[in-house]
């Protein structure tokens, strides 16, 4: 994989302090959100857990000793959610998704692979689908497990598919 | 006169959109080189522009009232090109700026010789409009200008 190429703000010690002013905060947070999910996306994050946040290397510079505080990291994390890019876990907002692609996005992929490998009207394993080596080449490889079964669950909403629980394996029916 | 198609005019109104464009990022301040940069490489190797041009440019439309302002610092130039034009005290403390890069209330009202309350209201507006940011995490605090910061003015 490609080394994640840092903009401009990452080396910029003040992007690590939140503006006063709302129209230039408003501007850095565009900055932020646009960071957080390239960076997330490069690095294959999909969760985000705002009391080990503060440790991640896209909230913390280390070459110019800056660091988005917590409260900072709060607010780019809310402005996430706002945009659809963060799912909170739970009302507590302690951890949420990471959505760099929306789950219909994954899905139409998912989708689109199985017709592809011929597995339309076959049951597969979640496991085959983000682990297998049929989707080595794919980039819902790896894909989070709760992520992916949002993503089938989409499928399921459109009739694409059919969830299926066999005891320990959950697996999936392509329609 | 201005013409339409006189080569400075057309100049000058392309400097003016990649000042609007590049304004969400420096305030509206831009160095002199980078816009040179930024228009040559569009331009045929043998179309390059010259300072000279751009400085010419700038002239001529503000005579159209487009509040473009080329301001010398001690080794370069830069263009402003926001709505309300700087004050003498906002271009002092941005040519101090161009030279040393980022400053501390202290450290500008020392160089430039002033109180650090003029120092203080002369950094709050530049504040408002994004031509400067702080740190706050720099004791005392610091503060710093997209403009003249090598990696934003390189940047795509």
């Amino acid at each position: 994989m490609a080394e994640f190429e840092w903009p401009w703000q990452y080396s910029f010690p003040p992007f690590f302090t939140l503006q006063p002013n709302a129209d230039v905060r408003r501007t850095q947070l565009d900055s932020w959100c646009a960071l957080v999910v390239s960076w997330g996306k490069s690095n294959s994050v999909s969760q985000i857990d705002v009391t080990e946040a503060s440790s991640l290397p896209v909230f913390k510079n280390n070459a110019i000793s800056r660091a988005l505080p917590v409260d900072g990291i709060k607010v780019v994390l809310d402005e996430l959610a706002k945009r659809g890019n963060l799912e909170w876990t739970d009302k507590t907002r302690r951890r949420g998704y990471l959505l760099w692609r929306s789950p219909s996005e994954w899905g139409q992929q998912i989708y689109s692979w199985a017709q592809s490998t011929s597995r339309i009207n076959n049951v597969c394993t979640l496991y085959e689908i983000n682990q297998g080596d049929e989707s080595a080449d794919q980039e819902f490889h790896g894909l989070d497990g709760d992520i992916l079964l949002k993503a089938l669950k989409t499928l399921e909403v459109t009739g694409k598919a059919e969830l299926m629980d066999f005891g320990d394996n959950q697996g999936i029916k392509f329609l | 006169m201005l013409g339409v198609g006189d080569f400075y005019y057309e100049l000058g109104v392309q400097m003016l959109e990649l000042c609007v464009a590049t304004s969400y990022r420096n305030g509206g301040v831009i160095l002199l080189e980078e816009v040179l940069r930024r228009l040559n490489q569009r331009r045929r190797p043998d179309n390059q522009i010259s300072s000279d041009d751009v400085v010419r440019a700038v002239k001529k439309l503000r005579v159209l009232g487009s509040g473009m302002e080329v301001v010398a610092t001690g080794s370069s130039q830069f263009i402003y090109s926001i709505p309300g034009e700087l004050s003498m005290d906002h271009t002092t403390l941005l040519q101090q700026a161009e030279t040393v890069g980022h400053m501390t209330v202290c450290s500008a009202a020392s160089s430039l010789g002033w109180t650090q309350e003029r120092v203080g209201r002369t950094l709050d507006h530049l504040l408002r409009v994004g031509i400067a940011w702080r740190d706050d995490q720099d004791r005392p605090a610091s503060f710093w200008f997209p403009a003249f910061f090598q990696q934003c003015t390189t940047a795509e």
